[in-house]
């Protein structure tokens, strides 16, 4: 298959070990949303660090906790920014156990690993962002990228959803993104509290609000949440004429290596890891898998 | 390739030149029935070991991939933790491996040492592998029913991949070398030159024992054509799903299987080892992920996977082999009888019977 992207992670050398994890220091915790946490960190080799910061929007690591296991996560920070660090939801051991660190507690990464959004492709080109629930945490870093190379980019819109307003992500740079010039931030929720003045529908219903319009031609939409969203979101971008192949995503996968090895993350003829995680939607039709 | 000839009493000979060079040397030894395996050889089990033996279930993939590796050892105190990977390069021979495992282990090796990322721990074991084949001519010990590599199209005389190739022509050995480590062995003087004649023998064994294969085929060319092309129906991945007992036989005796799971596990008060185990994508939980989403829930969507990885055209451009070595061991030991060869041929039926053809 073709992939989204060229891969630009270089070969490993012969002698690396690509299962070998680096030590990481957690600098910081920060509350996001119910469950959600964000984890300020760096690597305890400096060269280390640098070598990890060229990573690309869109492209995950591998992190360890040794006695528990080791789980994929996305990066949400753009490659632009000082700090490194995850957003991670407590689901199961291993989120737990990131959970319960404190600053100053090590623990493993290696990566980064997988193709990562084709920014640098998509100059001169509008970029229309559609996010719902935590899927806002690989898109912060294309958006955050963007918004730094905002020359490049003709057009940015970002359309978020959340189930409640206390369920909305980053929500610093939502106010941000909200009040910055050049930009247009929409955001909605499932269920409005009484502070709530914003919209109340699913992502998809900010579309059709008046005076909001959705540049089709010259577009590159990203689409990131959970199944039921991104089945809907995908629904009206055909029908507002979006190409199948503009459109583009990141898949979630069970995976256990992150280097095309295990074989856990495999749909179809694509190994999410290496091949992916993004993907254009054209692709994601024929691997033939649920979102 | 240089072939020499060896006499059919100096054939262990081999096996006690390699543990000269300070191999440690697995060869293939049989019970009373069925039951064979492969073993370490020492003074004590060498008499025994077969030439001619049906071949063991277990495959000898785990001399390279063991079925539990340690990938690291860490230790944790005081907050600090040091992470220490953990390599085997153990030299190792396997006298007596078959024309079907060897094309198991080089795709193996297309496979963990192809593309981007090369897996050391893989690597490390390859490197000081020898590998002495065996040509499968016996009709009665050598090949089993299920036994379908002229399918496969990797037996039962490998072309390539091996360090020593022997061929029994019955008062003698031919002995072919593959690799310069393998010609390096006919610097002893049992190695003879071979005459004309017996390399004729040779041809004609050849040729006289691909018609000894029993009644087990596999069609793959078609197979591989409709599994490419997605003209295979869901029906028909319903009916094979349904004759899946969900039991992982299949991946745990495949040569070319390639997947593992990854498990951290206490070893001391304040050690921990990582470890690679093999894992099978016929069990339930292979795609399972943390919150108890599977995008791969139904039973027919995992079989489907498993010979999807293994015929599709795009792999077999990545790795240039199929992920099928024909060994037929899958065939052997599947209660369903969903192994290789039935499921190519439910596959061919099913999509000739919609394509309104006859099945060729």
């Amino acid at each position: 298959m073709n992939r989204a992207v060229p891969t630009t992670s270089p070969p490993a050398a012969a002698t690396e070990n690509i299962y070998l994890p680096k030590l990481a220091v957690l600098d910081r915790v920060s509350d996001d949303i119910p469950e959600v946490k964000t984890f300020y960190w760096h690597f305890a080799d400096a060269a280390e660090q640098a070598n990890f910061k060229r990573f690309r929007p869109g492209q995950f690591a591998q992190v360890s906790l040794f006695g528990i296991g080791e789980f994929p996560a996305s990066l949400p920070p753009s490659p632009t920014e000082d700090e490194t660090f995850f957003t991670i939801r407590q689901v199961g051991s291993c989120t737990a156990a990131l959970h319960q660190l404190k600053p100053g507690d090590k623990f493993a990464v290696r990566g980064p690993y997988g193709n990562g959004f084709s920014m640098e492709d998509y100059c001169g080109k509008n970029l229309v962002f559609v996010a719902g629930g935590i899927g806002l945490i690989p898109l912060r870093s294309c958006i955050v990228y963007a918004l730094k190379h905002r020359d490049k980019y003709p057009r940015i819109q970002i359309f978020y959803g959340a189930k409640t307003p206390k369920e909305l992500m980053y929500l610093p740079n939502l106010r941000q993104w909200q009040q910055s010039a050049g930009i247009e931030c929409y955001l909605t929720v499932d269920r409005a509290a009484d502070s709530w003045d914003g919209n109340v529908g699913v992502v998809g219903s900010l579309f059709k609000k008046p005076g909001v319009q959705v540049p089709v031609d010259n577009t590159i939409a990203f689409v990131c949440g959970p199944p039921v969203m991104f089945r809907f979101v995908i629904k009206d971008l055909l029908a507002m004429g979006f190409r199948e192949g503009d459109i583009v995503s990141t898949l979630e996968r069970y995976m256990k290596c992150g280097v095309g090895k295990c074989g856990h993350c495999c749909i179809g003829v694509a190994y999410v890891c290496v091949d992916g995680p993004v993907f254009t939607y054209e692709q994601i039709k024929k691997l033939g898998e649920d979102i | 390739m240089k072939a020499r000839v060896l006499e059919r009493a100096d054939v262990l000979k081999i096996v006690d030149l390699l543990h000269q060079q300070g191999y440690e040397v697995f060869a293939p030894f049989s019970g009373r029935g069925r039951d064979t395996w492969f073993d370490l050889v020492t003074d004590e089990n060498r008499d025994r070991i077969q030439v001619h033996l049906p071949n063991p279930y277990y495959p000898p993939k785990r001399f390279v991939l063991p079925h539990i590796e340690r990938l690291l050892k860490v230790r944790q105190s005081n907050g600090d933790i040091h992470i220490e990977p953990t390599y085997r390069e153990p030299k190792r021979a396997i006298f007596g491996i078959r024309s079907c495992d060897l094309a198991g282990i080089w795709h193996l090796d297309r496979f963990y040492l192809g593309r981007d990322f090369r897996d050391v721990y893989y690597e490390k074991r390859r490197k000081n592998l020898f590998l002495v084949n065996v040509v499968c001519t016996d009709p009665e010990r050598d090949i089993g029913e299920e036994c379908f590599c002229p399918c496969a199209d990797t037996g039962p005389a490998a072309r390539d991949h091996f360090d020593l190739q022997l061929m029994d022509l019955g008062d003698e050995f031919m002995v072919v070398a593959g690799t310069p480590a393998g010609e390096a062995f006919f610097a002893d003087p049992m190695f003879k030159k071979a005459t004309e004649a017996q390399v004729e023998k040779r041809h004609a064994i050849l040729g006289e024992v691909r018609k000894q294969f029993k009644t087990t085929t596999s069609w793959f060319p078609a197979t591989v054509r409709y599994v490419s092309q997605g003209n295979i129906l869901e029906k028909t991945w319903e009916e094979i799903g349904n004759r899946c007992l969900e039991c992982g036989g299949c991946t745990y005796v495949c040569p070319a299987c390639t997947c593992f799971t990854v498990s951290d596990r206490q070893v001391g008060p304040d050690e921990i080892e990582r470890v690679r185990i093999w894992d099978a994508c016929a069990l339930s939980g292979f795609t399972r992920m943390a919150g108890g989403f599977n995008p791969r829930r139904a039973v027919h969507d995992r079989r489907n996977r498993r010979f999807f990885r293994k015929l599709a055209h795009y792999f077999i451009q990545r790795e240039l082999t199929m992920a099928c070595a024909g060994c037929g061991r899958c065939a052997a030991v599947c209660h369903g009888d969903v192994g290789m060869p039935s499921v190519v041929e439910m596959i061919r039926r099913a999509t000739a019977a919609n394509d309104k053809l006859e099945p060729v």
